[in-house]
């Protein structure tokens, strides 16, 4: 289970600056417009209330203008149902935003410091849903925006991947020699040892086919001929890879020439793999929807037990999802923080608490480092561990929304 | 099940809960620019939507009128007083659901009750809960959209708190509802874990199936992380008639509701509470049971036993000592030595004659979860109840648990109990005074 682990960002905060505020005002939202919003400490105040009282829900802004430098957004939900969020945006890029807004909780707010120009204030849901809002005075530095940061993170998960590869290719060789040695036990054992690698970047599939060869054959698929399950065969092109190894491990537990053939074919996918991943790219988007896919692998095969139906380590598979969901997660999170760090820190709590439940799974005599999934466990437990994941995969389902328009 | 509590004959349409008691017995519901689809004339007695975009108090529903159905009617939310769902007429449809809280922080309990509160506002008026289709690239979407163009139906969402929400480490227990506290163990209880309890419940009501399990879904989905789900019914054909509506049957094919709480000024006494915490002025509290009914036990005895066993007939719904449905039942009167309704009927151990006074106000639904293990019908009531103590359902239940004939054909598998705030005035959000 040790991994090398990728070296997390560190966010250098670039010119626009956004912090998290709660504001220490009840009710008060009072109109600061004859100030144009100026406040003695230098730092522009800008109320944006929400009502529907009148029909349809409305987002008003006060003032409209302000001078560059700092700004405070204050958001008060009077009594708008269809408003959840508000988002401050420039040509349709995100700089700050506030959620969870419902009438009668306290005002929220959230710091920025703009530069001279034109902004939108966005209201989701609201009759009019967009409002100008602007800024007087010098444009601001665009460099180190909230965009640079997320590509830049974008850029170094794609080295994570090629590690994860890379320990693969020394995961999928130890399998291999212990089969051809003929040690039953000791071949388990590294099957299991092997499988988390894959499970951490299985999100990237769309791009494992190899050059020359049309998405629809599976001659050429590299996930098909590493990770495919006996449920979803293609006769065209046979049982291959960490599942039918598995079968012979774990269901027929004998190793016999075809188990040696097919080890040492999956070392040569798994090689292939490697080389494969090292030309791929990827952008925002696709870390924010393959956190999200991995967790719902977590879902559709893990906690089912349908992933390994012979060996029973779905926990394994599980945690290994949920690294590679988490390390997807980490790179956003320097871009995602400047937009919303309350969500940010949200999503980063729901991982504590599925990290956390998993980790009473943990078993250092297991398999693989876990308990084995039986279906008496997955009787008792499913429910639980679901309902965790879910409420960590509805999260990540939003995220890539605010990745495109960061 | 059947019977508790006698009422007077109807009066005028009903109270709706959410009015202020100088409206009480005014029917208000408003009716949205809403036009039924051609699949609504397939429901008996659906109005197909009026197109009046006006909001109308539809004063009506004297008599069997509001047996009736129109899908263009939506009922207020932010009145101030109290919930809706509770003495509004009860709709055909009723989703009911119960949550555990896992979050430790109040603070997520607050936003998810606000937020769910500014939600229900949304979906009773017949909204949805921001887009369906957003316009953004790579977004999902906020509404999950099987309920757009149903109209609101009558759509009533009900919250509930369980006694869970009141221990120690939430900070909250200084909140407590005096009298909220788990049910003890009743005669009979059968009780399985897996549809019993549960910290918030919701109870979502409509005309239309699907504009309720909507409700439910999206309100469900708002809370994830904050709250599991705990269990689940489905309920229809509603089994308690409130006031103006005809007496509907359960699945034992009897009257279910004749005598329940109709009356306003009655359902003042026995449903909101009194000398409660301060935030629960308006409210109430709700029992849930899921009651099992052994569907062919009860289909293969005589009619006359199943007579014998509620104390009523079945095709009229009188009681045994009388001709008409809503005739009082005597419950001395003998013939040939033995008493006409027997001591151990179903009427006779839940009438408020026979319970030193004590009423309830009965919202139940039918409900079916399909064929059990052994290839029979698994079906049964969905009983929901308010009172202003719950120890007013433990009287009657201690009894019926322990007495009832009908025992031999029902078995109640699932239980709990829920204190439910008064509705919020706009700008506010339900069970907010608990986070003063």
């Amino acid at each position: 289970m040790s991994v090398p682990k990728p070296t997390r960002i560190s966010a250098a905060l670039g010119s626009v600056v956004v912090v998290l505020g709660l504001s220490a005002c009840g009710s008060g939202t009072s109109s600061t417009a004859d100030t144009a919003g100026e406040q003695p400490g230098g730092v522009a105040e800008v109320a944006i209330t929400l009502a529907g009282d009148s029909g349809a829900d409305e987002c008003r802004l006060s003032p409209d203008s302000v001078a560059a430098g700092p700004v405070t957004f204050t958001v008060t939900n009077q009594s708008a149902t269809g408003i959840t969020e508000v988002e401050l945006l420039q040509d349709q890029r995100i700089l700050g935003e506030k959620e969870n807004l419902a009438p009668g909780l306290d005002p929220v707010s959230f710091t920025t410091t703009l530069g001279g120009g034109t902004y939108q204030v966005y209201c989701p849901g609201a009759g009019t849903e967009l409002t100008d809002f602007t800024v007087t005075g010098a444009a601001a530095d665009q460099g180190g925006s909230t965009q640079a940061r997320l590509k830049q993170g974008a850029n170094q998960y794609g080295a994570y991947v090629d590690t994860q590869t890379a320990a693969m290719v020394h995961g999928v060789k130890a399998l291999q020699r212990a089969v051809d040695s003929g040690d039953l036990a000791a071949a388990q054992s590294a099957y299991a040892e092997a499988r988390p690698y894959y499970e951490r970047i299985e999100s990237d599939v769309d791009g494992f086919v190899l050059p020359g060869f049309p998405a629809t054959d599976n001659h050429g698929n590299l996930d098909y001929l590493i990770d495919m399950r006996a449920s979803n065969l293609d006769p065209a092109v046979g049982w291959h890879g960490f599942h039918a190894v598995e079968r012979d491990l774990f269901g027929r537990k004998q190793i016999t020439p075809s188990t040696k053939k097919l080890a040492a074919e999956l070392t040569s996918n798994v090689t292939k793999l490697d080389h494969l991943v090292a030309t791929l790219t990827y952008k925002p988007e696709d870390l924010a929807n393959g956190a999200a896919g991995l967790l719902e692998e977590v879902q559709t095969n893990k906690i089912t037990g349908e992933e390994e139906d012979f060996s029973h380590i779905d926990l394994v598979d599980f945690a290994g999802n949920l690294e590679g969901a988490k390390e997807a997660f980490a790179y956003l999170e320097p871009g995602l923080r400047t937009i919303d760090p309350a969500m940010t820190s949200q999503i980063g709590h729901r991982f504590s608490q599925t990290e956390a439940l998993l980790d009473t799974y943990r078993r250092s005599d297991g398999l693989g480092g876990f308990v084995t999934y039986t279906a008496a466990l997955r009787h008792t437990d499913a429910n639980q561990l679901s309902q965790s994941v879910q409420a960590l995969q509805d999260s990540l389902s939003k995220l890539a929304e605010k990745v495109v328009t960061a | 099940m059947d019977d508790a509590n006698e009422s007077p004959a109807p009066v005028v349409a009903d109270g709706s809960d959410a009015q202020p008691p100088t409206n009480s017995r005014r029917r208000r519901l408003s009716r949205r620019g809403f036009v039924a689809g051609a699949g609504a004339g397939a429901l008996g007695g659906v109005v197909a939507g009026a197109g009046a975009a006006a909001a109308v108090e539809s004063g009506d529903s004297g008599g069997g009128s509001s047996d009736t159905i129109d899908l263009s009617l939506s009922v207020p939310f932010y009145t101030g007083l109290h919930q809706a769902g509770i003495q509004t007429p009860p709709q055909r449809y009723c989703v009911f659901m119960t949550f555990d809280l896992v979050s430790r922080t109040s603070r997520d309990l607050q936003v998810l009750l606000a937020r769910w509160s500014a939600a229900i506002a949304q979906l009773m008026a017949g909204r949805t809960l921001g887009a369906v289709q957003p316009p953004r690239a790579g977004s999902v979407a906020s509404d999950t959209g099987e309920a757009l163009d149903l109209g609101p139906s009558s759509l009533t969402v009900t919250l509930g708190l369980g006694p869970g929400l009141f221990r120690p480490d939430l900070g909250l227990s200084h909140a407590r509802p005096r009298l909220l506290e788990d049910l003890p163990r009743l005669p009979s209880d059968n009780l399985d874990p897996a549809t019993t309890g549960g910290d918030l419940s919701l109870q979502a009501c409509a005309d239309d199936p699907q504009v309720a399990y909507h409700a439910i879904r999206d309100l469900a989905r708002m809370g994830r992380g904050v709250v599991n789900t705990r269990w689940t019914v489905m309920g229809f054909g509603r089994a308690s008639a409130g006031q103006g509506q005809s007496t509907p049957r359960n699945l034992q094919g009897f009257k279910d509701g004749t005598r329940n709480l109709k009356d306003p000024d009655e359902i003042d006494q026995f449903v909101w509470v009194r000398d409660d915490v301060d935030w629960m002025a308006g409210g109430t509290y709700q029992v849930a049971r899921k009651i099992r009914m052994n569907v062919e036990t009860w289909d293969s005895d005589p009619v006359s036993d199943q007579e014998r066993v509620i104390g009523r007939s079945k095709q009229e719904g009188a009681p045994l000592t009388g001709t008409a449905e809503h005739d009082t039942p005597d419950f001395s009167a003998r013939q040939g030595g033995q008493p006409v309704i027997a001591p151990t009927s179903h009427v006779a151990l839940a009438a408020h004659e026979n319970n030193g006074g004590v009423r309830i106000l009965r919202r139940g639904y039918n409900y079916t979860d399909g064929i059990n293990p052994v290839g029979q019908l698994d079906a049964g009531l969905l009983f929901i109840a308010f009172m202003n103590a719950p120890e007013h359902f433990v009287r009657l239940q201690r009894r019926l648990g322990s007495a009832d004939l009908l025992n031999e054909y029902i078995s109640h598998i699932g239980s709990a109990v829920f204190a439910v705030p008064p509705a919020p005035r706009s700008g506010h959000y339900l069970a907010e005074g608990l986070f003063d």
